[in-house]
C-alpha cells in the first residue's frame, strides 16, 4: 500500500484532532486507524525533510499495526484511548527489529533484539509506531552537525532549533507529524523541546515510566514521558505507559489513578507556589511576561497563588551537572577509551570530562541533592504545585558555530529532575519572532493527576496549544 | 552544621588535568586533551561550589533496595 494514495483530502484536518477527538471518531466510524497512520506517514512525507525529526520512519510496519487496530476497534476489542493513535519513540529507546541508533555513529547500525518496556506498554494498549525520532546524540551534548544524521528543526522556522535532548520527538509533534511522542528526560530534555516546540510535555515522577530498554544517560536522573499537543493528550498518553516494571531497578510500584478522569478543568481551592526568583533575572523579557501572565489566567481560575523563595536554581544545577557528568562517563567509558572519534564533538565533550569528577565529588553532590530534595519537598505542606518558568529563552538559532551547551543559560528545568518530582510544560505565549514559549508546573512525587489537571485546566482556557506552525 | 564550598581549594593545571587523564585511562591526542581542558574549565566551578563539610550522618540521595536485583521472570 502506498504511504499517501489512500489519505483522504481532510486527513491533515484529522491530525488537528486531539487523541481524545481521534478516539472518538475512530469508535463512531468517522475515521479508521488506517487513515490516521496514512495521514500521519503522508504529511511526514511532505514536511520532514526540512525538520529532519525522524531517523527512521515504518511505514509498513505502521499500517499493518493500523489495519490490526482497525479490524479489533471493529471487532469491539477496545484497548482504551490509545488503541489506533499514531505515535513515534526517540531513538534512544529499543525497538525490536527496527534500528535503535541514539542519533550515534556508535549504534549506527544497531537494531535491538527486544522492545524496551515504554514501547512494548504502548504497543499492548494499541498504539501505533510510526517511526523513531532524532535526539541529541546519546541524549545529551547538542544538536551535532558531525553525526550520521542531521540534527532536527524547529518546525515554528527551521532557522531555530527544536530544544532537546529529545528534539525529534518535539519537532513532529509540533509539525503534527504524529499526536505523541516519548522523550527522555535527564535534566530537561523532554520540557525543553516541548517548550520550544510548543507543545506539551511531561516529565512524571522518577520511577513512573520504565526505564528498561532506554539506553542510560545519567542512571538516577532519567526519565521517559510523553509529549503532545495538550495535557489532555498527555494524560491519555501517560495512562498508556505508566506502570510498575520489575525489570527497572529504578521503577516505583505506585498506585495508577485514572489520569484522564483527573482532568476536573478545575483548579478553583488550588494552591501554587510561583518560583519567580529563578527567572526574573534569567529569563528573557518575553518569557517572564508570558510566565506572569499565565500564572494569572490561574489564579483567574480560582488557584490561590503566593510567591515561594526555594533555593537558588544555580545549587540544583550543580547539583545535577556532578551527578550527570560522573554517571554519563561510566555509561561510555569504553567506547570513550578505545574510539573517541567516533562521537560527535560536542557530546565527547560531556563524556570526556567525566573522568576527572572524583568519587568524593559525586557523593558530595548525592549528599547536595537529598538536602536539596527535602527542602523542596517540604513546601508540599503549603502548597499543591510549584509553577515557573518552563525555559528561560525561545529557541536557538540553527548554527553549528554558534552551539555551546556548556554556557547556556540556568535551566528552569533541573530542579524537578534532581527531585524527581513530576514537571510538566504547556505553551502559554510567543516571542516576537513567533517562536513559542512555556509555564512549568511541577507537583508531588506521582501526583502527576494534579499537576495534568492544572496544565488542562490553563489550556481549557487559553489557545496557545492550538496554534499550529504553517510548514509549506 | 558548617559547611565548606572549594575543595579543592585551587583550579588544576594542565599537567594535573593531564595527570587525572592518565589515571582515568584517557590517552588523548593533543588534539582531543584540549578538547577536555576546555570541558573541565565549564565543570570544574560546578564540582568547587559543591556543598562540602557535612554532617558525618547526612545520608547521600541513594537508596539500595535488593529486592530491585532480584531474577524477573520471562
Amino acid at each position: 500500500m502506498s504511504i499517501t494514495e489512500e489519505a483522504p483530502p481532510l486527513a491533515d484536518a484529522l491530525l488537528d484532532c486531539s487523541i481524545v477527538e481521534m478516539g472518538r471518531l475512530m469508535r463512531e466510524g468517522s475515521a479508521s486507524p488506517v487513515e490516521l497512520a496514512q495521514a500521519c506517514l503522508g504529511r511526514i512525507e511532505r514536511y520532514d525533510g526540512a525538520l529532519n525529526s525522524f531517523i527512521t520512519v515504518t511505514a509498513e510496519k505502521a499500517l499493518q499495526q493500523a489495519e490490526v487496530a482497525a479490524r479489533e476497534l471493529a471487532q469491539g476489542l477496545d484497548r482504551g484511548p490509545f488503541h489506533g493513535i499514531p505515535f513515534a519513540l526517540k531513538d534512544n529507546i529499543d525497538t525490536a527489529g527496527i534500528l535503535s541508533s541514539s542519533h550515534s555513529k556508535i549504534f549506527e547500525n544497531r537494531v535491538p533484539e527486544r522492545n524496551a518496556t515504554v514501547a512494548a506498554m504502548l504497543e499492548a494498549a494499541g498504539g501505533i509506531l510510526i517511526g523513531k525520532t532524532a535526539t541529541f546524540e546519546f541524549a545529551i551534548g547538542g544538536p551535532s552537525w558531525d553525526l550520521p544524521w542531521p540534527p532536527a528543526r524547529n518546525p515554528w522556522n527551521r532557522d531555530y532549533l527544536p530544544g532537546g535532548s529529545s528534539s525529534g520527538s518535539g519537532a513532529a509533534v509540533g509539525a503534527r507529524f504524529v499526536p505523541a511522542a516519548i522523550g527522555t528526560d535527564t535534566g530537561g530534555s523532554i520540557r525543553w523541546p516541548a517548550a520550544m516546540c510548543g507543545i506539551s510535555g511531561l516529565k512524571p515522577t522518577y520511577g513512573r515510566v520504565s526505564r528498561h530498554g532506554v539506553h542510560p544517560n545519567t542512571f538516577s536522573l532519567d526519565h521517559c514521558g510523553p509529549m503532545t499537543r495538550s495535557a489532555e493528550d498527555c494524560a491519555v498518553m501517560l495512562g498508556a505507559c505508566a506502570g510498575h516494571d520489575p525489570r527497572d531497578p529504578g521503577s516505583i510500584d505506585e498506585q495508577m489513578p485514572d489520569y484522564l478522569a483527573a482532568l476536573t478543568g478545575s483548579v478553583k481551592g488550588l494552591r501554587i507556589g510561583l518560583v519567580r526568583h529563578w527567572y526574573e533575572d534569567e529569563a528573557t523579557d518575553e518569557v517572564v511576561a508570558a510566565v506572569d501572565a499565565a500564572v494569572e489566567v490561574l489564579r483567574g481560575l480560582g488557584a490561590s497563588v503566593e510567591t515561594v523563595t526555594l533555593d537558588p536554581l544555580r545549587d540544583y544545577v550543580d547539583a545535577k551537572t556532578a551527578i550527570s557528568t560522573a554517571e554519563l562517563f561510566s555509561v561510555h567509558e569504553k567506547d570513550m577509551r578505545e574510539r573517541p572519534l567516533d562521537f560527535g564533538k560536542l557530546l565527547r565533550s560531556r563524556v570526556m570530562v567525566g573522568a576527572l569528577v572524583r568519587a568524593e565529588d559525586y557523593v558530595q553532590a548525592m549528599r547536595w541533592r537529598a538536602e536539596l530534595t527535602t527542602r523542596t519537598m517540604a513546601q508540599f505542606s503549603r502548597f499543591d504545585l510549584l509553577v515557573t518558568a518552563g525555559w528561560m529563552a525561545p529557541a536557538d538559532p540553527a548554527d553549528a558555530d554558534g552551539v555551546d551547551f556548556f554556557k547556556k543559560r540556568q535551566l528552569a528545568t533541573m530542579p524537578f529532575s534532581l527531585t524527581g518530582m513530576p514537571a510538566l510544560n504547556i505553551p502559554c505565549g510567543f516571542s516576537s519572532r513567533g517562536l513559542p514559549l512555556s509555564l512549568q508546573i511541577a507537583g508531588r512525587p506521582f501526583d502527576e493527576a494534579t499537576v495534568l489537571r492544572a496544565g488542562d485546566a490553563f489550556q481549557r482556557a487559553t489557545d496557545w496549544h492550538l496554534a499550529k506552525p504553517a510548514l509549506g | 552544621m558548617s559547611m565548606s564550598k572549594t575543595v579543592p581549594p585551587e583550579p588544576a593545571t594542565r599537567e594535573e588535568i593531564a595527570v587525572l587523564a592518565k589515571h582515568a585511562g584517557l590517552n588523548l591526542t593533543p588534539e582531543l586533551f584540549e578538547e577536555l581542558v576546555e570541558a573541565y574549565s565549564h565543570v570544574e566551578p560546578t564540582l568547587m561550589r559543591l556543598r562540602r563539610g557535612r554532617d558525618r550522618a547526612d545520608e547521600p540521595a541513594h537508596v539500595f533496595d535488593p529486592r530491585k536485583f532480584m531474577p524477573v521472570e520471562g
